[in-house]
Formats: structure tokens, C-alpha cells, sequence
């Protein structure tokens, strides 16, 4: 039998095959991983960090992705990322994908629990810090733990756990901890009685009650870029400003050069339970206006930063305006406040925290009360101004230095607060205020100034400087600060943890320190930086994320992503 | 005549007020409407929703931009440039009146060593026409007048200060002298001060010059060609005389006005010399606002300037009518 085509049956066919060629189709023609825009700050305002996202965006191409890095001046920056973190309720239409980060070093910073809750717990996720929107309920857990905890050795086990999961996630491609270079006249100081504090460097409290000079000189001479424009001991200003409060407003505590918090114009810190500790002050220490630090003051400081009046903002919703803006987040946890004797007072707190003695007794000023109350008490009354934007003509503290006289532009100039029972070695301190760069290298090689710790240029010049000058000792730390890149977890294709440890894999860590940052960085994987010993002293050490390009390409076939014809990766199928 | 001068003036004032609104409108827009929040600054690890209300409150920025505007034009009326935000509690006009007299002794001291040289090199440079000095003279003015003010500034700055260290670098004077200034007579009373303006001056001086110089020789040639000189060389006047008292007199008037409006643009216009050498005054101040979005303070130092060029404009115009009478006669005419 002849077997003959039935016009029925070419119509089956062609109908079977159409369909299954349809069906096929529509699996292989898989979703382009759609383009991704890379924020970061001009080339203008921040060269190094321009250059490193510009290296990283071109290793994303390698991946088969089309990447557009968006470059703008700082405050559009922050709109773009920071105020556009979700759809529908950002500053733009488009919330961001990936950005160019930076954290920078801050003493506050050495306790590792800002860091740990602020940048991650998903509490914050809305106006907070975690910007990126990490939610992942056993974080969570883990931040609070860790808070809860007062015992430093159980909270470094809960920290090191922490700092494993969010590495394992992915959830920020942190790759270096910049050092900064800084100087010291060597011909003014003794080079040993130096201190640099870890992940800070030499601008650091105990520095400047230790550094000794062997001549003449008796003055620490240095510079800033930026004008002093407030110095009150209620606000925590910029860099510069923060340089002259610290020395000149005594605190509770103070971290050490390790990092930890130590008892200061406390004598003692005992925790009676795991929220009620009882701090007796040094007996003998003055205002610099002569009048005696009591208990009375010491509440007080607390006191003032816990002030405010409820207000109501433009769309009817109540909130609590705080005096002391900048201070109140570190004392809201404080339910009482007892005078006990005439140097003793016991703080309550609402629930156990960790960091207190670093992020709240080590950080607040003692401020007089008899200066302050009166202030505070009338700008309750009229709700105007806030207590930080009093400026006091000549500044009164109990601190190591006291004030001589300052102009916001031009200076600040401290004397030795002799009657201090830890008195500085040096008999003054000058910051004088250099916007120039250029002015600042001439002044530490003439000797105008004598040590330097702001530089925010290229490090290679100072290292050159120091070795051209033999009066010049150079010191670089590693900063507690880290420069990264942040994922929008929202949103795909960032909510895919093998997509984000690809983007980890193309970053060229070594390259960018060694040719970007001359050698003067160290490398960084976690948000605590490894100049802090103490907190990285983990029994497991972190997961590394190796430059490969082939390897981020094997991750994301391994993950079910794939590339079409032209080289462009597709999501994968389901 | 007398009435069509006071038209004139009143006519000027008026157009001076107008210009100043249009200005200050537009600062107001420029610094709103320019993409970037002034709270980004204020952003840390520790930052909450709630501070960020506290933060928009105490700036005024919580409140509608057509509100801010009326607030903002009715402080000004009564002179009342706000409270800036940088700087703890201190009002804009503060930060302002103490950077206003650097400004002016910088400005001024190198205006009158600019326009001195100016003058009497235009002059010489007419006189010596055609010959090798003239040539090297006016192209070495050029070249000044080409070169950037802050390369200028790091060359003297490397060369006086650094290399031969015969010169203060920066600021007004060493803070351990400075702090003893108790008012503004110590400061200029002191010689500290006015070594630390060297520099500064002579670098803005070396730019300056070339305006009044060029202006200068091209206006002495071209009395030098007019029917008076000629006929008082005829006379028997001396070359000197002529140069001096009929020439040069005569070719003064266009310099002193580019003088007069040279002082308000001179003010406006230090912002580099002042950031080179770390001179407190409105320059630096203004780029130190529009750095850290102080709107008020950015505004204000603005506001400053330009209110500074309109009144020199204006007090430049009633000279005019006073000078010329043309000036108000076609103004009353235009009128009736």
C-alpha cells in the first residue's frame, strides 16, 4: 500500500509541530537579566572610589550583562540611592540597583554594635541605615542577641555569627579598608609617646594627652580642611569639630586604643544587673571655670540629651523633637536617672544593651549643669532653636584641654587644663583651618605645623613627603572604614544570592588596592573592620570571594542562568 | 534739570530694587529646585525617621515651597537672612558682617596696587610705542591676564612661603597672635596681619592689572591722535606735560569707571585667591556653603555680592547724572 499524504494528516502535523515548537519556544526564550545601572559619586568630588566602580562595571559586561554606571555629585547621589531604596516612594521612579558605598571611620565606630544592628536589622529598613533592605528574621535575632548581651566574650561569639551570615548572603561586596597616612614632626615629639588608636590613627584622644615634646615647641600645631563650624558639646558635628569636643569635655568612659571601653572620669562602672549600672566619678575634677564636677552634672548631661517637646509635623503626625537631635538615640534607652551621693549616680535602663558603655557612657559629654540648665530650660519654653545650635562663647568643659579662643574659619587653640588629673604632656593644641592642600604639605615641612592627620588626597604624596623630610615620621592605620557595594535586596536581580556572589567574584580587590589606592588599603570582608582584633577574633574565618571571572560565570550557569546568542544572560528558567 | 536728576534717580533706584528681587527669586529656585537634599548631609548609621523630621522642622524645609518663599522675601525686607544651617545658632548676616571686612581690605589694597601700576604702566606703555619694551611690556600683561589666579597663587605660595619661607601661607595671622584681636582696629593696627596680605594681594594685583593697563594705553593713543594734543605740541609744550596733564587726564575717565564696577565684581570674585590662601572671607564662605548646602548662608553670601554690584551700579549712574549732565536732561526729556 502506497502510503499517500491526507491533507488531514499534513494539518495534524503541522498543527503538533507548531504547537510543540511553541511550547519549546517558550523555554528557551528565557528573560534578559535587564540593564543595570551602577551609582556612584562623580570622578570630581571622590576620584578613587570613580575609578573602582568604573574597573567593576567592566567586569560585569564580562558576565554578559548591560551595566550603565551613573556618576553624580554627592547630594543627587543620595537621592538616587538613600532616598530611592523602593518603588513608589523614592526621590526618583526607579529605585536604585547596586551603588558605590563607604563607611567611615569613627572612634564610636571601634564598638562593633552600630555597624551590626544599624546597617542590617530590618527595623531600619524604611528611613534607616539598611537602605539595602536586608531582612532575614534570624539576623534579626542575632543583632538583638548580641545587644542584649553584657558579657564581652559571649557577644564576640554572637557578633562572629553575625558577621558570617551576612558575608555568606552577600549582602554588601565590601573590598578594602582604606589607610590613611599621617604625619609627625619627629624633631618636635618624642616619636615613641605616639598613640595611634586602632582603625583611627594618631587623632585620637589619648594621642593628644600623650604625645611629648622634646624641645621648644610645646605646642601640637595641626590643620583641617573643613571650617569648626560647631563646637557644642550637644552635637556631633563633622570630623573637625569632634576633634576639639572630645578633648575638651571629659566623658564617662573612653575607648582605648584597642578599641574597648575604659573607665575615665568614672572611677568605676559596676553593673548591678544587666540594666542598672552605678557610676562613681573621680574624686577632685573641675570645670574649667574652677566650680567642681559633681553627680549632679553627671545627671544633668544626661539629662539634656533626653529633652525635648512633642511635636506635630505638616501631615498631623505627632513625633518627639529632641533637643540634643544627634545625642537622644544614645540615651532614649535611659528610664531613670538617681543621684546616689555627691559623685555617684545609677542609670536604669528599659532593656539590656551591650554597646552601652561604648555607644552611650564613653560617648556623651559631661557638660556643667550650671552652665547648661538654665539654656535648656528656656529653649524648652519657646520651641525654637535646639539645644545644638547654641554656641557658647568660650566653651566649658572638664576635659585634659580648655579653651583659649576660636574662629569658625581660622582656628581652635587649647591650653593644657593643668589641673587635670590626667594633664596633657603638650601645653596647648592649634587646629588651624587649610582648606588648601597644597598650604598644608608646605606647613608640616616648614615646621609651621607639626603633625598632620587629615589627608584627603592621594596617600603616595605624604609617604613621599616623609621620606623626603627626615623630620617627618610617617603612620598609616587601617581605618575601621570600608568602601563597598551595596545591593538593593528588593528587587531582582539583586534578590538572587548566587547573581550577588557572581557581582562579589568580578571585583578585582588586590588590583584596586595596589593600583588605585597605591598599597594603602587593606583588603575588607566583613562590616568590622580587622583592625579591630578583639571582634574578629572568630574561631571560623569568613568565606572569600576570590577575583575569577570564569568562576562567577560557573556560579551563575550552576544557578540556572544562562546566555542567549548575542553573549547576554538570561534569568534562569523559572 | 534738577527734576529730571531726580527722576533719573528714583527711575534707577527703582530698576535697582527690581533687579534685586529678580536675583534673590532666582537664588531662592536654584538652590530648591537643584537636585540634592540638604539632609543627606546629616545622614548616619544612626539615623532615624524620626531625626530627619526633627532635622526638616528646625531648617523650615518641612513646610511648602510657596511658604518658604513669602517667609524667606519677608525676613529679607526686614534684612533678616535666617539662621544658617551649619553653624551652631549663629545668623547668616553674622557669619557674613565677619567676613565682609577681609574681604574688602583684600580687595581693595590689591585694586589700588592694580590700578596704580595700571595706570601709570598704561601710560608709559603709549609713551614708548613701537619700541621692544612696549612689546615685551603688553604681552607680559597678557599673559598675566591669561593665566589662571590660582596657578599664579601656588607659584608665589611655593616661592615666598615654602621655598624661601620670607612669607606668611595662609590665613590672617598666626592663631597665637590673632586670638589677642580683640576688634577690628587690633587687627588692622597689627603688621602681622598686613604681612599675611601680600601675597594674597599681589596675586589678585597681578591679575587685575592688565585691564587698566590695556585700557589705559589704548585710550592715551587715541587722545594722543586728537586736534588738542596736536595743537599743543605746536604750542611747544613738553612731551611730559602733554603726556601727564592733557593726555592721560583725559584718558582717565573710562578707567575709574571700570574701576568702580571692578570693585563689585572684585568682591564677588576673590572666591579662588581666598580658598588658595585660606583668607577668611565671603569667598571662601560661599564656597564652603554651597559645599555643605547651607541654603540660607549660600543665599545670603549671594544676596551679599550681588547687592554690593546693583548699589555700586547705581551709585556709578548718579555720578554719571552728576558728571555729565546729558545724563539727566535725556532722562527728563524721555519723561515729559
Amino acid at each position: 500500500m502506497q502510503f499517500r499524504l491526507n491533507p488531514r494528516v499534513i494539518l495534524a502535523l503541522v498543527l503538533v509541530t507548531t504547537v510543540l515548537g511553541m511550547s519549546l519556544g517558550a523555554v528557551s526564550a528565557q528573560e534578559r537579566v535587564p540593564t543595570i545601572t551602577v551609582h556612584s559619586v562623580t570622578q570630581a568630588e571622590r576620584p578613587i572610589e570613580y575609578e573602582t566602580t568604573r574597573l567593576v562595571v567592566e567586569n560585569m559586561r564580562e558576565l554578559g550583562l548591560d551595566v550603565e554606571h551613573r556618576a553624580l555629585s554627592l547630594l543627587q547621589f543620595f537621592d538616587e540611592t538613600w532616598f530611592s531604596r523602593e518603588e513608589g516612594k523614592g526621590r526618583v521612579e526607579k529605585p536604585f540597583q547596586m551603588t558605590a558605598w563607604r563607611m567611615v571611620g569613627r572612634p564610636e565606630r571601634s564598638e562593633p554594635d552600630e555597624f551590626t544592628y544599624n546597617l542590617f536589622h530590618s527595623s531600619v529598613r524604611d528611613g534607616g541605615y539598611n537602605f539595602i533592605g536586608y531582612y532575614n528574621p534570624e539576623y534579626d535575632a542575632l543583632a538583638e542577641t548580641q545587644r542584649a548581651l553584657t558579657d564581652p566574650a559571649e557577644r564576640r561569639e554572637i557578633i562572629c555569627e553575625a558577621q558570617q551570615v551576612i558575608r555568606n548572603d552577600m549582602v554588601n561586596a565590601y573590598f578594602l579598608h582604606p589607610q590613611t597616612p599621617q604625619l609627625v614632626n619627629t624633631d618636635v615629639f618624642n616619636a615613641a609617646s605616639v598613640v595611634i588608636q586602632a582603625g583611627i590613627g594618631i587623632q585620637n584622644f589619648w594621642n593628644w594627652i600623650n604625645i611629648e615634646p622634646i624641645g621648644e615647641e610645646r605646642l601640637i600645631i595641626t590643620a583641617t580642611t573643613s571650617n569648626l563650624n560647631v563646637l557644642n558639646p550637644l552635637e556631633i558635628a563633622g570630623d573637625s569639630p569632634s576633634r576639639v569636643t572630645e578633648i575638651v569635655w571629659d566623658r564617662l568612659m573612653r575607648t582605648n586604643p584597642d578599641g574597648l571601653p575604659e573607665p575615665w572620669a568614672a572611677e568605676s562602672v559596676v553593673w548591678e544587673d544587666s540594666t542598672h549600672v552605678v557610676l562613681t566619678l573621680r574624686e577632685g575634677m573641675t570645670w574649667h571655670d574652677g566650680l567642681p564636677v559633681t553627680s549632679a552634672d553627671a545627671a544633668y548631661s544626661f539629662e539634656a540629651a533626653l529633652a525635648g517637646t512633642t511635636q506635630v509635623d505638616a501631615e498631623g503626625n505627632e513625633f518627639f523633637r529632641a533637643e540634643a537631635t544627634d545625642y537622644y538615640p544614645f540615651v532614649s534607652g535611659i528610664t531613670d536617672i538617681e543621684i546616689i551621693d555627691d559623685l555617684t549616680i545609677r542609670l536604669s535602663l528599659a532593656a539590656p544593651n551591650g554597646a552601652f558603655e561604648t555607644s552611650t557612657l564613653s560617648k556623651l559629654n559631661l557638660i556643667p549643669k550650671h552652665i547648661w540648665e538654665p539654656i535648656i530650660t528656656e529653649l524648652l519654653a519657646d520651641d525654637g532653636a535646639d539645644v545644638d545650635s547654641i554656641q557658647e562663647e568660650i566653651p566649658i568643659g572638664s576635659g585634659p584641654f580648655k579653651f583659649v579662643a576660636y574662629d569658625v574659619n581660622e582656628f581652635a587653640l587649647l591650653e593644657a587644663h593643668t589641673d587635670h588629673w590626667s594633664a596633657p604632656k603638650a601645653d596647648g593644641w592649634l587646629m588651624n583651618v587649610l582648606p588648601n592642600l597644597e598650604a598644608m604639605i608646605g606647613q608640616i615641612q616648614s615646621g609651621e605645623m607639626n603633625l598632620l592627620w587629615e589627608w584627603p588626597s592621594d596617600p603616595a604624596v605624604l609617604s613621599d613627603i616623609a621620606e623626603a623630610n627626615d623630620h617627618l615620621s610617617l603612620f598609616t592605620e587601617t581605618s575601621i572604614g570600608f568602601q563597598y557595594f551595596a545591593f538593593n535586596l528588593r528587587y531582582a536581580p539583586f534578590d538572587n544570592l548566587a547573581f550577588r556572589q557572581a557581582i562579589a567574584h568580578v571585583i578585582p580587590q588586590q588590583f584596586i588596592i595596589d593600583n588605585l589606592y597605591n598599597g594603602f588599603a587593606a583588603p575588607a570582608d566583613s562590616f568590622v573592620s580587622t583592625a579591630l582584633g578583639y571582634w574578629r577574633e572568630c574561631d571560623e574565618p569568613l568565606r572569600t570571594y576570590e577575583f575569577t571571572i570564569e568562576g562567577a560565570r560557573a556560579l551563575l550557569e550552576s544557578a540556572g542562568y544562562s546566555w542567549d546568542d548575542e553573549g547576554r544572560l538570561l534569568y534562569p528558567a523559572n | 534739570m534738577n527734576r529730571g536728576i531726580a527722576y533719573y534717580i528714583i527711575g534707577r533706584f527703582l530698576q535697582s530694587v527690581l533687579v534685586l528681587w529678580i536675583i534673590v527669586t532666582l537664588l531662592f529656585l536654584l538652590f530648591r529646585l537643584a537636585p540634592g537634599d540638604p539632609i543627606a548631609n546629616y545622614i548616619d548609621v544612626n539615623f532615624t525617621r524620626e531625626q530627619e523630621l526633627n532635622l526638616r522642622a528646625r531648617f523650615g524645609l518641612d513646610k511648602p515651597l510657596h511658604e518658604q518663599y513669602v517667609v524667606y522675601l519677608v525676613n529679607l525686607a526686614k534684612l533678616d537672612l535666617g539662621e544658617t544651617f551649619s553653624y551652631a545658632g549663629r545668623s547668616v548676616l553674622d557669619i557674613l558682617a565677619e567676613d565682609l571686612p577681609n574681604t574688602i581690605y583684600l580687595t581693595m589694597s590689591s585694586l589700588l596696587l592694580a590700578y596704580s601700576v595700571g595706570v601709570l604702566g598704561g601710560i608709559a606703555m603709549a609713551a614708548l610705542r613701537g619700541s621692544l619694551i612696549e612689546r615685551v611690556g603688553t604681552t607680559f600683561t597678557l599673559m598675566t591676564r591669561a593665566a589662571p589666579q590660582f596657578w599664579v597663587g601656588m607659584l608665589l605660595l611655593t616661592l615666598f612661603a615654602f621655598q624661601w619661607r620670607l612669607l606668611p601661607s595662609s590665613g590672617i595671622g598666626p592663631a597665637l597672635v590673632r586670638y589677642r584681636w580683640e576688634t577690628e582696629w587690633d587687627k588692622l593696627l597689627s603688621p602681622v596681619f598686613w604681612r599675611h596680605m601680600i601675597l594674597p594681594t599681589f596675586t589678585l594685583a597681578i591679575y587685575l592689572h592688565g585691564l587698566p593697563l590695556l585700557l589705559m594705553r589704548s585710550n592715551m593713543l587715541e587722545v594722543l591722535d586728537q586736534d588738542f594734543i596736536v595743537m599743543g605740541r605746536l604750542t611747544g609744550y613738553s612731551e611730559s606735560r602733554l603726556m601727564i596733564q592733557h593726555a592721560a587726564r583725559n584718558a582717565l575717565l573710562p578707567v575709574l569707571t571700570a574701576l568702580t564696577l571692578g570693585i563689585g565684581y572684585s568682591i564677588g570674585g576673590n572666591v579662588v585667591i581666598e580658598n588658595v590662601f585660606s583668607w577668611p572671607g565671603l569667598g571662601r564662605t560661599l564656597v564652603e556653603a554651597v559645599q555643605e548646602s547651607d541654603y540660607p548662608l549660600a543665599q545670603g553670601a549671594f544676596f551679599f555680592i550681588a547687592f554690593i554690584i546693583v548699589f555700586l551700579n547705581f551709585i556709578a549712574d548718579i555720578l554719571y547724572s552728576l558728571l555729565d549732565p546729558r545724563v539727566g536732561a535725556s532722562a527728563q526729556a524721555r519723561l515729559s
